[in-house]
């Protein structure tokens, strides 16, 4: 990490001048490389209050001054990988149906009282969890946390509420699948082809008909079984006092009563030993496209870190190797996209998930000669360890990366690390550990990780044919 | 124009969630590939604001159906949200500024408490400067200029932006370029040196310049096969005929014809310090910071003063179809020019396109999305250019509503320039946009985005610091002014992408269907 040691010093101390989040133990100084002296690396520590309320909702509180707002973050365990089988989609559109009206708040006034009190606000279904948040100005986060909670006791919904959503949402598949080309190429088809196990492999943005399918009765018992303080994480970040939140998130989630959970089912995908090919034409579409998706190692492991270097050392950034030889010294395309989870980052997923590198390219171009290229640049990793200069720049590009996550959205992104490591891990203060784990990482654990995780017998390959007329 | 959007989506409530709060900094949530440009031409409607949500009124909103029995009879929990507290004071960092010899306008803004500092370089060029017969070559200067210095390779330029946790992006706009980046907060002054390196030494290597244009051309054809591009292209034809804002795609044979020379050319003519601005906002050593932009720019040449034909947009009532058979929806672009962020109209105009179609709980999204269900991401939208700006609607509905979608969106339109608001209504959207004003000057890159855009549209200072006040100043009458006099609907131009056949009959009523 090179930088003139007292360019570096003095910014370090304007930092921490302003910033409570970041850690004034600063680690001793490193030797940089020849041209520039030894930089200290600022660190940022995340602050993170830890409660469990009796009825088993998990709440983590976290100051930040930077602006006067408050992000309200509430995520079920529930994702779309564990919706009924009869039901495809139906996670998704229950969240939609998180906003059609509780016992206080009838349908559109959840939404119409975030706006009028000056915030801004959504919902996403993920793979292990469906998430609500609230970004709002700090005075106003009581009202909030009394609206989140009013629809956590309970939702009073009406047939044509539904009947209003599933209209919705068909149309949120037309504009992001069927009416857009490559639509859902990377991050829809491709895990339906890569996994096995039902639970990760079924069309989760939902079969037109299944959500036609969907009663009210549903929408009842997918609530009963899954929207219970004991299966929820509430995160509550910003400019907050923390003493003051706790006792409001007590008075208003206090009183709704736990449920009994239903076990989880298997999620787990087999080691796979062969590769897998797919292909798909697109009407649409006017180029070809090639995904290709590696199972990546399980949560926790050294190995998973070392993923998340390679991830930054292949596939993130201009400098990144896959983009230098792709892009920078054959023309094979023009931009190379992926990563660990494409529907949130490397932290956010609890069960199995992908590395998945895509690219458009041109019809004179084969999708093996990218697969070749990119093999190349696999078989390196697996040939022999990284050198610490290139071990120095994954970690760099990874820590500022991780400081952007936290940022990313106001804010959002810190509440939404803090919220899957409580959700997952019951483990909030972990945030603070990830930076020193990517640190640990040696150039003989992202070899071993190169050479299990990105065998070609892990991995599973999408082409787009495209069958869109020529422009 | 020519940069890729992603391809994943956000499944969720919403794919743009209140418009313009959130810049493109850091890794946003992925939402529904943006239409725009995402260079300074655009930061969307930026609603501009300035300080003081002190200013900002109690929140009065409260759910307007109250049902007195609680679900479960023998918790406390109250029917009524708790009263809003008292407003915390929120004031936009003032700048450091100061201007170099050769003109360069620099502004540094200590904010945040992340280690890291962002640096932007916003130059008065790009696709508005552009011939008829070059689109996009702006967009090939940009790409050109990443391919190397006279000191630096292309990998070389990456690498050392990787080294300082970042990366150095060129982004090409209508009416602003910008080059900079985000970097861990020790490398302010190497990332300031690295720009410089950029944009005043290019090399424009022949080498590279075969492979850019045919990444053009694949850039080009995936956007054309995207229906929200399409329907842009022909609204914005429309609108402004032969002027540079009308032109949003090359042909083929444009890009195919791309030469050296040109670029070099466009380089010459449209880059110089006089002509741009240095923002570096975040933490950062301010001395070493400024004693590097003072050594790396201070050689710069001035260049030429920025100059842009006025554009004139007309719009008349019309349909115009652009023929997709088989597409399960319509995407539907409905607009018609307005005054820009000059005129004192604006803000009161801004206010008026929250209430219409703005905002999440806005009148058309509440009914053609949350009563009707006929679309997923409608939103309205004022967008904005030098001395230029239209208002429209923009949604992707469902085929065989089209004509019904339409309807709702005229419908709403007239609602509101025949009746005013209510007050607390109004009052809902007034504290939307001053909370909204704190959230996009809560981020470097918005605060940067904010300060350019006050800088390209000749915005004074006070600006910033009076803009929570004009807000609340707008009355229910206003509302409904704004609308008839600036959405003049029965001039509204209507882009519609989607299953000809179908639709057709659906849509004659409102308008003379053109073209083919």
């Amino acid at each position: 990490m090179p930088a003139r040691a007292i360019t570096a010093a003095a910014a370090a101390a304007v930092v921490l001048a302003f910033s409570p989040v970041l850690d004034a133990q600063q680690p001793p100084a490193r030797r940089g490389t020849a041209a520039t002296a030894a930089a200290v690396p600022s660190k940022v520590t995340v602050p993170v209050e830890y409660h469990k309320l009796d009825n088993g909702l998990k709440v983590v509180l976290s100051r930040d001054t930077s602006s006067p707002t408050a992000v309200v973050g509430i995520y079920y365990a529930i994702g779309f990988r564990i919706e009924p089988k009869d039901r495809t989609g139906f996670a998704h559109l229950f969240e939609h149906m998180m906003f059609q009206g509780s016992e206080h708040l009838g349908k559109n006034e959840f939404i119409s009282l975030v706006e009028s009190n000056g915030g801004v606000l959504n919902g996403s279904t993920r793979f292990d969890f469906t998430n609500y948040f609230q970004i709002v100005p700090v005075h106003t986060l009581e009202t909030v946390l009394w609206a989140e909670a009013d629809r956590m006791w309970g939702l009073k919904i009406t047939q044509d509420n539904l009947t209003n959503q599933q209209g919705v949402v068909k149309n949120e598949v037309k504009v992001n699948v069927l009416n857009q080309p490559y639509g859902g190429f990377p991050w829809l088809d491709l895990p339906q082809h890569a996994n096995t196990n039902w639970y990760n492999a079924h069309n989760f943005y939902g079969e037109l008909a299944d959500l036609d399918a969907a009663t009210l009765a549903d929408v009842q018992q997918f609530f009963k079984t899954y929207y219970a303080p004991n299966n929820a994480a509430l995160v509550v970040s910003g400019d907050i006092d923390t003493k003051q939140t706790l006792e409001w998130v007590r008075k208003y989630f206090g009183g709704i009563p736990a449920s009994k959970l239903a076990p989880q089912p298997d999620i787990s995908e087999p080691r796979q030993e062969k590769e897998r090919r797919a292909s798909r034409e697109d009407p649409l579409a006017n180029r070809p496209a090639v995904a290709v998706g590696y199972h990546a190692p399980l949560r926790d492991t050294p190995e998973y870190y070392a993923m998340g270097l390679i991830d930054q050392l292949l596939v993130q950034g201009a400098d990144s190797r896959l983009y230098q030889s792709l892009v920078q010294k054959r023309g094979l395309t023009g931009e190379v996209d992926g990563g660990i989870n494409l529907l949130g980052n490397m932290f956010d997923v609890k069960g199995p998930t992908l590395f998945t590198v895509y690219v458009i390219h041109d019809a004179d171009k084969k999708a093996d000669d990218i697969i070749a290229a990119v093999d190349q640049e696999i078989t390196r990793l697996q040939n022999a360890p990284v050198t610490k200069e290139e071990l120095e720049l994954a970690v760099v590009k990874r820590r500022s990366r991780l400081y952007a996550d936290y940022e990313q959205f106001v804010g959002f992104g810190r509440a939404n690390l803090l919220a899957a490591f409580a959700l997952f891990d019951d483990a909030p203060a972990k945030i603070n550990r990830l930076e020193d784990e990517f640190r640990k990482v040696t150039p003989e654990t992202i070899q071993k990780a190169a050479r299990e995780y990105l065998r070609p017998t892990n991995r599973t390959i999408l082409t787009i044919v495209p069958k869109g007329k020529a422009n | 124009m020519a940069h890729r959007t992603s391809l994943i989506p956000v499944l969720g409530l919403a794919a743009l969630l209140a418009g313009a709060v959130v810049t493109r900094a850091g890794q946003a949530p992925p939402a529904q590939p943006a239409l725009e440009k995402p260079a300074a031409a655009k930061p969307a409607p930026q609603k501009p604001v300035a300080a003081k949500p002190s200013a900002q009124k109690p929140a009065t909103a409260k759910p307007a159906a109250q049902k007195a029995a609680a679900k479960q009879p023998n918790t406390p929990f109250p029917a009524e949200p708790p009263k809003a507290g008292v407003p915390r004071d929120f004031q936009v960092p003032e700048p450091k500024r100061f201007t170099l010899d050769n003109g360069l306008q620099v502004a540094l803004v200590q904010w945040g408490t992340m280690p890291k500092a962002r640096v932007t370089l916003s130059m008065r060029t790009g696709n508005a400067f552009e011939k008829a017969d070059e689109v996009w070559l702006a967009d090939l200067t940009g790409d050109l200029m990443r391919e190397g210095s006279s000191t630096r390779t292309a990998a070389q330029i990456s690498e050392e932006a990787a080294r300082m946790g970042g990366s150095l992006t060129v982004s090409v706009g209508g009416d602003s370029t910008t080059i900079g980046g985000d970097v861990l907060t020790e490398f302010g002054p190497q990332m300031v040196s690295l720009v410089a390196d950029v944009v005043r030494n290019p090399k424009f290597p022949e080498s590279e310049l075969s492979r850019l244009k045919a990444n053009m051309l694949r850039n080009l054809a995936v956007q054309l096969s995207q229906p929200q591009s399409l329907a842009l292209q022909k609204f914005r034809a429309v609108m402004y005929g032969d002027h540079a804002y009308g032109r949003v795609f090359p042909t083929e044979a444009m890009v195919k014809g791309f030469t050296l020379d040109q670029v070099r050319g466009f380089y010459k003519q449209t880059y110089g310090a006089g002509r741009s601005r240095l923002y570096v906002v975040g933490r950062f050593d301010s001395p070493a910071v400024e004693a590097a932009i003072r050594k790396t720019f201070e050689g710069w040449q001035k260049g030429s003063e920025p100059t842009q034909p006025q554009a004139k947009p007309t719009s008349t009532r019309a349909v115009h179809i652009i023929d997709r058979p088989g597409a399960p929806q319509s995407t539907v672009i409905l607009g018609v020019p307005t005054v820009d962020p000059s005129s004192p109209d604006f803000i009161p105009l801004t206010v008026m396109d929250a209430l219409l179609g703005g905002a999440f709980a806005s009148r058309i999204t509440k009914n053609i999305r949350e009563d009707k269900g006929y679309t997923y991401s409608p939103t309205s939208d004022i967008s904005v250019r030098y001395r230029d700006a239209y208002w429209s609607e923009n949604a992707d509905v469902t085929t065989t509503v089209t004509g019904p979608s339409i309807k709702e969106i005229f419908a709403e339109i007239d609602r509101l320039q025949a009746e005013p608001p209510s007050k607390d209504e109004l009052t809902g959207i007034q504290n939307y946009l001053a909370g909204t004003y704190v959230l996009q000057n809560s981020s470097r890159a918005g605060i940067t985005n904010q300060l350019d855009y006050m800088a390209l549209h000749g915005l004074p200072p006070t600006y910033a610091s009076t803009y929570v006040k004009q807000v609340y100043a707008v009355t229910p009458e206003q509302i409904s002014e704004m609308a008839k006099k600036h959405v003049v609907d029965d001039r509204a131009t209507i882009v519609i992408v989607g299953d000809r056949k179908v639709i057709e009959e659906q849509v004659k009523a409102f308008g003379s269907i053109t073209e083919k």
